[in-house]
């Protein structure tokens, strides 16, 4: 649940989200018989592709009510140029959780090889700096928050990683704490 | 009372009765922080409850639920921002009162009558759960079926104002729950040849990645705002027994509460909403309604704290989840292969009496320390938005990966990430897309055996007296709906309207 209400989503930007979920849904509505199978047996009730045809037929069906009222509703009141240039600055905006997630995906790769202590403080400490949050208090509140990670999920509960490369490096009476611990 | 006798030895047990107290100050804790809540809180904590003993696991989480109910209302009240929407009204009418430097006797009202509608619920979940199951041991596969397709329905109908968006939502959840192999043929379903799909979605990284990593994406690229924090000043107890100066709205509002909880599918938003629409009627002070009015906090609390533990009556006694966190919690159960519904009493009588206590002591527990912590919880609401994300986006690679220890779940919460943000920002609804995917399989499984046992003939979800009056409810439920629709509707308000 977001906290605050966002402001009314841009129209424009909408209409391309409607778009989109109705080209999806009607083009997996349409490999239906592909992504399933008929069977000769059985009644027509037991058919595969049926729950699935009713889910993506229900779901191409509310799409288009949506484009249609969307349509409708542009039809009605044109865009303005501001609707526009805001409409194509949202549709920019989706990229920017691809961003964070881009950080992501380098964390989970890096947890398999530098392991999950260093690979979590480094992410960490990477995101606060990449969202502004650069002041010392940050920096220790990040730095705490690893160590919570750690604490409560790998000593606490113990939750199993894949043996990193970068903890074979170290002298093997320290090897064993860091691959259970760390 | 063997029973309840065998619910309170549960309770007894140090590890669960340490399980309900972490719960339900991690509950008040996340509650009272606007961003964290109840779904994001427990879908991370939901892997973690899988090594537990069940009636642990579903401790910890019914904590969650019920604390955060009460913790929401902290920020509403002391930074005028509701730690999640079903605190819109309780921030709505606390403004006035803090205004008029009331702030504590707010609060007062507010915890009083949380604590009034939670353990009216919990009385009404004790007396009415196992009737309800008693009568369910005479339904078959039709009724079940025609149970699951009302909540649907229901779920639907209670996004007023986006049900378009809801029924799509909702049909997504349906066809994500049918990818993977189908049990009738051993077909695949939507695999594409993906191994991992064959399976089906993992429920845990897509819960994750819908209402936790999606979340933190928000948080990572939304504004911080400073709100100040009013200081409660005055005795714990001041104004704690004004509540009862109301007693029509307090209970009325809490049955009410009771009410919508039992029914699948309406949830605490929707409850809340009509009860206080209803009770700014029937009061002899509705005018002051919006303008700080005790009972408009009352209404926005009681209603809001009944509707958890009732919740639970139609998942305990039918095994269909309400709506998204006990969807959720429905994962514990079919984990430790407990299987809600009729037999659950006899199977598991212990599990179901300690549910029991542990609820009804959680609220003492809540209350107990709200008195002593509120003014540094209402700190713990001004945590930095951008930091938050970060801990939910840190800690959702944890509860992803821990549910199944495979990197490539992390990846499906990802995508999942990704499709939450863009939908959160359009304002379409999450919950039904979760109430789909648990509920698909139900309905699909249901709907085939009922069919199997009459050849085919629809009119079994008919002619059968029980399935027979849900169609007739349900056929009347959705033709007035349709009316009302038709013949337009009235603007709704900002406080109308819910993220999720």
């Amino acid at each position: 649940m977001s906290a605050e209400p966002e402001s009314p989503a841009n129209r424009l930007e909408g209409l391309a989200l409607t778009i989109l979920f109705a080209a999806i849904s009607s083009g997996l509505l349409a490999v239906i018989g592909l992504a399933t199978r008929a069977s000769a047996k059985g009644g027509w009730w037991t058919q595969p592709w049926l729950m699935p045809g009713i889910a993506l037929g229900l779901l191409a069906v509310a799409n288009l009510v949506t484009l249609w009222r969307d349509l409708a509703d542009l039809r009605r009141t044109p865009p303005t140029d501001a609707e526009k240039v805001e409409g194509r600055a949202a549709l920019v905006a989706w990229l920017r959780p691809l961003e964070f997630l881009a950080y992501y995906g380098v964390y989970i790769y890096s947890i398999q090889h530098a392991g999950y202590f260093p690979s979590t403080l480094v992410f960490i400490l990477f995101l606060l700096w990449r969202v502004g949050l650069t002041a010392p208090r940050w920096i220790l509140a990040g730095i705490g928050l690893s160590l919570f990670m750690v604490g409560v999920f790998r000593i606490g509960l113990g939750v199993w990683m894949p043996v990193p490369e970068l903890y074979r490096l170290f002298p093997e009476a320290l090897q064993t704490p860091l691959i259970r611990w760390f | 009372m063997e029973f309840l006798w065998l619910g309170l030895q549960q309770l007894a047990d140090p590890v669960v009765f340490f399980t309900m107290c972490i719960g339900a100050i991690l509950g008040v804790v996340v509650g009272a922080i606007p961003g964290a809540g109840a779904a994001v809180t427990i879908s991370i904590l939901l892997p973690t409850t899988f090594s537990m003993d069940p009636l642990n696991g579903m401790t910890l989480l019914l904590g969650v639920y019920c604390g955060a109910a009460y913790g929401s209302a902290i920020p509403a009240v002391m930074i005028n921002t509701p730690g999640s929407p079903v605190a819109v009204l309780t921030a709505l009418e606390a403004k006035p009162f803090v205004d008029r430097g009331e702030a504590r006797r707010a609060m007062s009202l507010a915890y009083s009558s949380s604590f009034v509608g939670g353990v009216l619920a919990v009385l009404a979940l004790m007396v009415l759960t196992l009737p309800l199951a008693t009568v369910a041991k005479n339904f078959g596969s039709a009724e079940f079926a025609m149970v699951a397709i009302a909540a649907l329905v229901l779920v639907i109908i209670g996004h007023g104002g986006r049900r378009v968006e809801a029924t799509a939502a909702l049909a997504f959840g349906l066809f994500l729950a049918t990818i993977g192999i189908e049990t009738a043929y051993s077909t695949q379903r939507y695999t594409f040849g993906f191994l991992t799909f064959l399976n089906g979605i993992p429920l845990v990284p897509m819960v994750i990645g819908l209402f936790a990593m999606s979340e933190a994406l928000i948080q990572l690229t939304s504004r911080s705002t400073v709100h100040p924090v009013v200081q409660l000043k005055g005795h714990f107890f001041q104004g704690f027994m004004e509540v009862f100066r109301y007693k029509r709205t307090l209970y009325g509002s809490s049955f009410f509460g009771i009410f919508c909880g039992i029914l699948p599918g309406v949830g605490e938003f929707l409850a809340q909403q009509v009860s206080y629409v209803v009770a700014k009627r029937f009061s002899k002070e509705g005018h002051m309604f919006g303008k700080g009015a005790p009972e408009g906090i009352i209404v926005s609390e009681a209603t809001n704290n009944a509707v958890p533990p009732a919740a639970l009556i139609p998942m305990l006694a039918l095994g269909i989840p309400g709506e998204e966190l006990t969807a959720m919690m429905l994962a514990v159960f079919l984990v430790h292969n407990v299987i809600p519904g009729p037999d659950l009493f006899v199977t598991r009588p212990e599990f179901v009496a300690g549910l029991y206590w542990t609820l009804l002591f959680m609220n003492v527990v809540i209350i107990l320390f709200l008195l002593v912590a509120t003014n540094t919880i209402a700190k713990a609401a001004l945590i930095n938005k951008r930091f938050l994300g970060v801990a939910i986006l840190t800690l959702s690679l944890i509860g992803t990966y821990a549910s199944g220890y495979r990197f490539s779940d992390v990846g499906i919460a990802m995508v999942f990430a990704v499709l939450g943000y863009i939908l959160r920002s359009h304002r379409w609804p999450l919950t039904p897309i979760l109430l789909g995917v648990v509920m698909g399989p139900i309905v699909e499984n249901r709907m085939r055996q009922a069919l199997g046992g009459a050849n085919g003939d629809l009119t079994i979800f008919v002619t059968r007296p029980i399935s027979g009056i849900i169609v007739a409810a349900l056929a009347i439920l959705i033709f007035f709906t349709l009316r009302g629709w038709l013949k337009g509707r009235k603007p709704r308000q900002d406080w109308q309207i819910n993220d999720t």
